[in-house]
């Protein structure tokens, strides 16, 4: 099988963005993603593009694809949607690796998009609370904040895990994302504050949850055999892992493991050869602050039940020992479902070649990163391991 | 949608694996613990379980339909509870002070109104304390 590189990465700006639609977003990543490609790039050699998208709202639910590619110009290649929630950006990127792997494309686009905020508050539950088991989980009276907050209680019940250390996943994803000029929210928040917030679900409250963002991403993935047309600093990637769970949370034998993030770590570890200690900085799907404790655990970055000490330790913390979530993570760089996936890619890409935007996030001298992307409460998982 | 789990709202109907006995509720096209069978006895459960874990829903975090739920109440619990016969299974906790629910806590199932919507009145079961 073919070996992979990624030599190409971009961003549109998160946020909420009325005057901009799916097409438009997507094209401002685009541009962004050809202007990184450092020896240029024809457009005509992408042959192939996998976009992330979850349904905007519902209402470009067909063709997706075709649309927001051939806005770009890249008209007649093969193109699909690719929909796992919000994994939906993060399978759009194993979808594309694993065409260049397979040798029917040279060079091969990642991207997603989402635009959340073109309907109406009350439209957008009804949209974005249907990723679980609807039957059941829905129809109790639950969204996802209420989802992970069943998690987060019976975390806090079986392992001591405490109030704080939710909070101290907001404070320093915050802290990062005031450093990220392409965050949703660059404003750090006080741990008092993060305590403070108005409940949601309880135990969650606003600072636990990420927001609703418009965006897009994308990423250029070719054969590593030609990766040095394109630039002399590619990335590569190590080893992906993919797998699925029980929907609905009750159906699961341990309700405080995502089994899928385990299972896809463990098959991205074997596939690179790699162990969790060697991960030297992380990109984890932190919807709800609870989902990056349950992350570091189900990735091995720490045992079961500790992930509480650990950040409390600082080991997560730019500076720290395992830096997760650099970019500010979704709680406060943002969540545009379907590109969720390909934007975690976009940093690890700039952060293992030292061209973050602002250096005081850079993690300097990184060659190893984990990119960690879950669909729902953990119905669908990514995970790619990629190395300079 | 709703009209067709009803066997299950309505009446709490399991099933029962005919190759390695575990109960599946809600129901299954294939054991969800011995994965290999697709032959089940439908079996009445007790309803009775306890809590094993939960959440207070405020604004926010309520689905549309359960809004007006919300704010008449200012939060509702919902809890994942561990049925006697052995699965777990997500629904409210009714006729209960939000503070005092516990896990562990014993409760029951009783025949509830769950929402409105379209001017349908939807029941299904709902716990409570007992």
């Amino acid at each position: 099988m073919k070996k992979v590189a990624i030599v190409g990465a971009g961003q549109s700006r998160y946020g909420d963005f009325p005057d901009k639609g799916i097409k438009e977003l997507f094209f401002e990543a685009y541009k962004d993603m050809k202007a990184s490609v450092d020896k240029g790039l024809d457009p005509k050699a992408i042959e192939s593009a996998y976009i992330g998208n979850l349904g905007s709202g519902g209402f470009q639910l067909g063709n997706m694809s075709a649309l927001v590619t051939e806005y770009c110009g890249l008209t007649h290649i093969n193109t699909m949607r690719i929909e796992n929630a919000c994994a939906s950006g993060g399978y759009a990127l194993v979808a594309a690796v694993m065409d260049v792997m397979s040798g029917t494309h040279k060079a091969v686009l990642a991207g997603g998009v989402e635009k959340m905020t073109d309907v109406s508050g009350v439209k957008q539950k009804y949209w974005l609370g249907v990723s679980g088991d609807t039957e059941y989980e829905r129809l109790a009276g639950t969204t996802f904040s209420g989802l992970y907050a069943l998690i987060a209680q019976r975390h806090m019940h079986d392992f001591g895990t405490k109030r704080e250390h939710l909070s101290m996943v907001a404070v320093k994803n915050h802290k990062n994302g005031a450093q990220n000029p392409k965050a949703q929210f660059q404003r750090e928040i006080t741990l008092e504050q993060a305590i403070k917030g108005p409940i949601v679900a309880s135990p969650l409250n606003l600072f636990d949850c990420c927001s609703t963002t418009d965006g897009a991403s994308a990423v250029l993935v070719c054969d590593a055999e030609i990766a040095k047309q394109y630039t002399d600093t590619p990335v590569y990637v190590a080893g992906f892992g993919t797998a699925s769970d029980f929907l609905a949370i009750h159906d699961r034998p341990d309700t405080t493991t995502l089994e899928g993030t385990r299972r896809a770590g463990e098959m991205a570890y074997k596939m690179s050869g790699l162990t969790p200690k060697d991960i030297q900085l992380a990109e984890v799907h932190d919807c709800f602050t609870i989902a990056e404790l349950l992350a570091y655990e189900d990735l091995g970055f720490c045992e079961k039940g500790k992930a509480g000490p650990f950040i409390e330790q600082g080991h997560t913390q730019i500076g720290g020992d395992k830096p997760v979530n650099a970019s500010g993570g979704l709680k406060s760089k943002g969540h545009p479902i379907g590109s969720t996936g390909t934007g975690m890619a976009y940093e690890m890409f700039n952060q293992l070649r030292g061209s973050v935007q602002k250096p005081t996030r850079q993690i300097k001298g990184a060659e190893i990163g984990l990119i960690h992307n879950v669909g729902g409460s953990g119905g669908t998982v990514a995970v790619t391991i990629m190395r300079r | 949608m709703y009209w067709r789990t009803i066997p299950q709202r309505y009446k709490m109907i399991g099933q029962k694996c005919k190759k390695c006995g575990a109960i599946n509720f809600p129901p299954k096209g294939v054991c969800k613990y011995c994965q290999t069978s697709s032959e089940f006895e439908e079996i009445q459960l007790s309803g009775r379980g306890k809590v094993h874990t939960f959440v207070l829903i405020s604004a926010g975090g309520a689905p549309p339909e359960f809004a007006e739920q919300e704010k008449a109440g200012g939060q509702y619990p919902v809890a994942i509870v561990q049925l006697e016969e052995g699965p777990k299974v997500i629904g409210q906790i009714a006729d209960v002070d939000p503070k005092e629910v516990k896990i562990d806590m014993p409760v029951k199932a009783e025949l509830r109104k769950i929402y409105t919507e379209e001017e349908v009145i939807r029941y299904g079961f709902k716990f409570v304390p007992g």
